[in-house]
């Protein structure tokens, strides 16, 4: 895989979590998946998230990107303090701060791999000719050059994942939050992934955080958290 | 997001799923082509209708009399006739000047004698009446052409026949144009007194046939320019008359056409006419009872279309929820990247918009191809039975409402979906916990 530098450096933010409470109401019923729970991640840190299933990572990878609301509990990131977000000030957050990757992807199918990098920078407004060429810069950066004009179906696993951290990268964002990012790929695919996330966190200085099953992408990071059941377990 | 690159995100979309697009469009297409369908075929019959009422001419025309008005003509459409009434230029003058009046024709009609050619094997002369017009200001008359052509302004060898001269030449209405080129010569009776009794002397003139019509100007088989008929009505003067057969032709003017600006306007002309003294006929109640008519059956119509419509975008609200339950984590990623509720609203509604646009649009051009489907074959059955054929009305309000209108229900339809695609929260984008 042949990469370009990417485009603009931007730096890190810093992540702060306190007393982080969160449930949900099924059926009735009142589902508690988060316990209260504390996060500190550095500028520029690299944190790994793990569990099982239904221990609230995602939950909390949620959080912290701003995709709900917080019910109890603090998230500071960059010395900003989520609670305080509603509405449109949210979807600015997660335009301007936040990057996501998503282990299914997340590409718009009826979109080339080219648009869909596009369509993060025209939700910022930027204009047709700048947006394109920053996104095939960005496209350059992660290998697929020679791939923009494809559609999602047309890509492979490891493809499609690199050109949702191409869009992911669209608008420099300082936090990266990647969820399951390996999940769907094979182990060779997986690797170049990993490499990708980590040399733009490198390249960039972004704090990156990954939630995970699986151990061995768990162990790339520099720091390893264990979450079950809500609660951070040793 | 720009409305341009939501505007190409919704037709992405749109095109995505071209079987339920397809089936959503033409859903919308039906509807719309019954609306304007049955709107353009109501309104061509509306056109019809009148047209019929008037006989071609202004729906406002007013026919007077050279006759004094019983009591109680304005309570009825036809004459209802006293004494005889000189109608002059002066009179027509002071008509003209009336309020409401548009414009005033006169018309001189006289009794004839015609010989139709030897060809046409008629061995008896036609007793009837002649018809003289201002031809030069013919769409002012209740005069339809159905073969042929009007008879030239000013001519005294051209003559325009009804249905009644083929009738009389045991033609049918088939054809009516086999008439045309042919000649037919007029006789116009002079009576004098001699110490035997009146004697009937004729002025003799022929003319062509140039057209077929369906006139109500006056009672009368043969439509010719009005300085024919004031020539003989000069000849006649010439002679003594008859007070039993042939009364001279005191009148300059046996009747005249008045129209009214407008339909509410024909009561109050038709009165001011009446306050001169003279009777006078319009279709006033027809046309009332016409338009009342007409009026249930384009509710019941439009109401059909309307219903069509509304089916159409309940199936648009239907398909748009289902797309919205499909695309949860769709709308959750483009959220997730920073999509605001608005920026997911506005897709979705232009895209309920395009399916309304498409539909309503071809709708409208298959709607009026309809109508002019139908417009043919009831030409064909008009033609058949020796009447004039309709001429296709599509009013532009029709159309209007037939693109906007399906586009505005549409986008009224796709409220709901855009709605809930909108409060979909972000986390849609990730699911589980």
């Amino acid at each position: 895989m042949s990469t370009a530098p990417l485009p603009a450096a931007a730096d890190g933010v810093g992540v702060s979590v306190r007393g982080l409470r969160h449930r949900y109401r099924t059926s009735g019923d009142e589902l508690v998946v988060l316990h209260g729970i504390d996060l500190d991640v550095m500028v520029g840190g690299y944190v790994a998230l793990t569990g099982p299933s239904g221990a609230g990572k995602s939950t909390l990878l949620s959080l912290l990107g701003g995709l709900e609301p917080l019910q109890e509990g603090s998230v500071d990131v960059g010395g900003r303090d989520l609670a305080s977000l509603r509405g449109d000030e949210l979807a600015v957050y997660r335009r301007e701060t936040v990057g996501f990757v998503f282990q299914h992807y997340g590409l718009v199918p009826v979109l080339s791999a080219l648009e869909n990098v596009e369509l993060s920078l025209a939700l910022s407004g930027a204009d047709r000719r700048a947006r394109r060429s920053r996104a095939g810069s960005l496209l350059d950066a992660v290998g697929l050059g020679d791939r923009m004009e494809h559609r999602p179906a047309a890509l492979s696993g490891g493809e499609r994942q690199r050109v949702a951290i191409a869009r992911a990268m669209a608008n420099d964002p300082r936090l990266l939050l990647a969820d399951e990012p390996t999940g769907n790929l094979d182990e060779d695919a997986a690797a170049q992934v990993l490499d990708l996330l980590e040399s733009i966190r490198a390249d960039r200085g972004c704090t990156l955080v990954v939630v995970t099953h699986n151990r061995s992408v768990a162990a790339r990071a520099e720091r390893r958290l264990r979450l079950d059941a809500g609660r951070w377990v040793a | 997001m720009r409305w341009a690159d939501a505007l190409r995100l919704a037709l992405e979309s749109a095109t995505r799923r071209f079987g339920r697009t397809a089936l959503t469009v033409l859903a919308v297409t039906l509807a719309s082509a019954l609306l304007v369908g049955l709107s353009t075929i109501v309104a061509t019959a509306n056109s019809r209708v009148f047209n019929q009422v008037s006989k071609g001419g202004p729906i406002t025309a007013i026919r007077v009399a050279a006759a004094r008005a019983n009591p109680g003509q304005l309570e009825t459409d036809d004459f209802r006739l006293g004494p005889p009434l000189r109608i002059d230029d002066q009179t027509l003058s002071g008509i003209a000047a009336l309020p409401g009046v548009e414009a005033v024709a006169p018309v001189l009609d006289l009794d004839v004698l015609a010989v139709p050619p030897p060809e046409a094997g008629l061995r008896e002369p036609i007793f009837d009446r002649m018809v003289g017009v201002d031809l030069r200001d013919a769409g002012q008359l209740p005069v339809t052409v159905l073969a042929g052509r009007l008879p030239a302004a000013g001519l005294s060898n051209e003559t325009a026949v009804t249905l009644s001269y083929l009738d009389k030449l045991g033609l049918t209405a088939d054809d009516p144009s086999v008439v045309l080129g042919t000649r037919v010569s007029f006789a116009h009776p002079q009576v004098i007194q001699t110490s035997s009794g009146p004697d009937y002397r004729g002025r003799w003139v022929w003319a062509t046939i140039v057209g077929v019509v369906a006139q109500d100007a006056a009672p009368g088989m043969f439509l010719v320019s009005i300085e024919q008929t004031e020539a003989d009505r000069a000849w006649a003067l010439g002679g003594t008359g008859d007070a039993n057969f042939e009364p001279l032709p005191e009148s300059p003017y046996s009747a005249a056409i008045v129209v009214a600006r407008s339909l509410g306007e024909v009561r109050g002309v038709r009165k001011s006419i009446n306050d001169l003294g003279y009777a006078t006929s319009a279709p006033e109640q027809l046309i009332a009872n016409v338009q009342r008519y007409l009026k249930v059956v384009d509710i019941v119509l439009g109401a059909i279309g309307l219903i069509a419509l509304i089916i159409a975008a309940l199936g648009i609200t239907n398909a748009m929820l289902a797309q919205v339950r499909e695309r949860r984590r769709e709308i959750g990623v483009l959220k997730a990247i920073g999509a605001r509720d608005r920026d997911v609203l506005r897709v979705f509604l232009l895209e309920a918009g395009f399916v309304g646009a498409l539909g309503g649009g071809a709708g409208t051009v298959f709607g009026v191809a309809i109508a002019a489907a139908v417009g043919a074959v009831v030409n064909g059955y008009l033609t058949q039975q020796g009447l004039q054929g309709i001429t296709l009305s599509v009013p532009l309000a029709i159309v209007l409402a037939g693109v906007f209108g399906a586009t505005a229900l549409a986008l009224v339809a796709g409220v709901l979906p855009a709605r809930r695609a909108a409060r979909l929260p972000a986390r849609e984008a990730v699911g589980g916990a």
